[in-house]
């Protein structure tokens, strides 16, 4: 795998070739804001037959690939402009986006106005302090390296890299199980997606306090999106 | 395989702009034969377009892929030669509408 940027004392370039992140980022536009019965089966179905072609469809399961691997996503519209976030793995870019295709197909389309953003995973995933404790709470970091970072040469990208190591290292002390990190430039404007798991929206928030000590967005732009995760089909029939 | 457009918008960032003329012509040799050697591998350019007056970015540029994986190694070969580190950019990936899914 080809890496935007090298390896760090966190983190580490993923052994497996090929896995390619299929992140969402969906906003109701059905009037009921519900998907129909025949919907929600028809989408059903091609999350099923992606499950059975090899797709991860939690951030659980890429910590846990032989684990539960039910369709999972980060209710997200209670502080964000989208409803509902997620990300699931495929096992190569072509099935990644044939896969949003289909999904769309099936009846997304209808319900939600998404943006997809696909990409290979770059570095392994690393687990956080705390062993396997609850970690109901997502959180989705997109980012671009800014003219700043661009124009920056490679003595002060290592250091600045050396500095984000020490808030890594602080989000892995808050309990956060981070899913590595995939590669989205070749195909959007941010260049690489960050998907945690944490114990708590408070974790996150701490943990990210952190990145800002450790000047993290002096070269970069973020945007960034928290929720807990639920059943994307309940997600599909809010009450 | 599968048809792919891949889209990419640029823009100089600004540091581009401080560049002599030989530093500048001399990374555009070395992307221009990254492009090549896309092209020599089956790829298409369709162009490369003017749309500063109604957009962020200065160009846009159109190819197409024999597949997705293409137009990533396309990319990933341009990154590699610093393309990434001159130019502000945004991409897209599409599938025809013909490509038979599963």
């Amino acid at each position: 795998m080809t890496l935007l940027t090298g390896e760090t004392d966190v983190f580490s370039a993923a052994s497996k070739a090929d896995t390619c992140a299929v992140m969402f980022m969906a906003k109701w536009q059905a009037e009921d804001k519900a998907a129909r019965g025949a919907e929600r089966d028809a989408i059903a179905a091609v999350l099923g037959a992606l499950k059975a072609e090899g797709w991860l469809l939690s951030i659980r399961a890429m910590f846990e690939p032989d684990g539960p691997n039910e369709p999972m996503a980060l209710d997200t519209g209670f502080a964000h402009t989208v409803d509902i976030a997620g990300v699931f793995e495929a096992p190569s870019l072509s099935a990644a986006l044939a896969g949003t295709i289909r999904l769309e197909k099936a009846g997304w389309a209808r319900l939600f106005t998404t943006e997809w953003l696909i990409g290979p995973r770059e570095f392994a995933t690393v687990k956080g302090a705390g062993g396997d404790i609850p970690r109901p709470w997502a959180f989705l970091a997109l980012w671009e390296w800014n003219d700043a970072w661009a124009e920056a040469d490679a003595a002060t990208r290592v250091e600045y890299d050396a500095e984000c190591d020490v808030a890594f290292k602080g989000d892995l002390a808050h309990r956060v199980n981070i899913a590595g990190r995939h590669r989205f430039d070749w195909a959007h404007g941010w260049h690489h997606l960050g998907a945690w798991e944490a114990p708590s929206a408070e974790a996150i928030d701490a943990a990210i306090t952190g990145h800002e000590h450790a000047a993290d967005f002096m070269f970069t732009t973020s945007r960034h999106l928290i929720g807990p995760v639920r059943p994307l089909r309940d997600l599909l029939q809010p009450s | 395989m599968a048809d792919s457009i891949w889209i990419h918008y640029a823009r100089p960032r600004p540091h581009w702009y401080r560049l002599d003329k030989a530093a500048k012509a001399a990374k555009t040799k070395d992307w221009a034969a990254v492009a090549e050697a896309s092209k020599q591998a089956g790829a298409t350019c369709l162009g490369r377009y003017h749309i500063r007056g109604q957009h962020d970015f200065e160009t846009v540029e159109i190819w197409r892929f024999a597949s997705p994986e293409a137009a990533f190694d396309h990319w990933a070969r341009l990154t590699a030669a610093a393309y990434n580190e001159w130019y502000a950019f945004s991409n897209n990936v599409g599938l025809s509408l013909d490509t038979p899914l599963p």
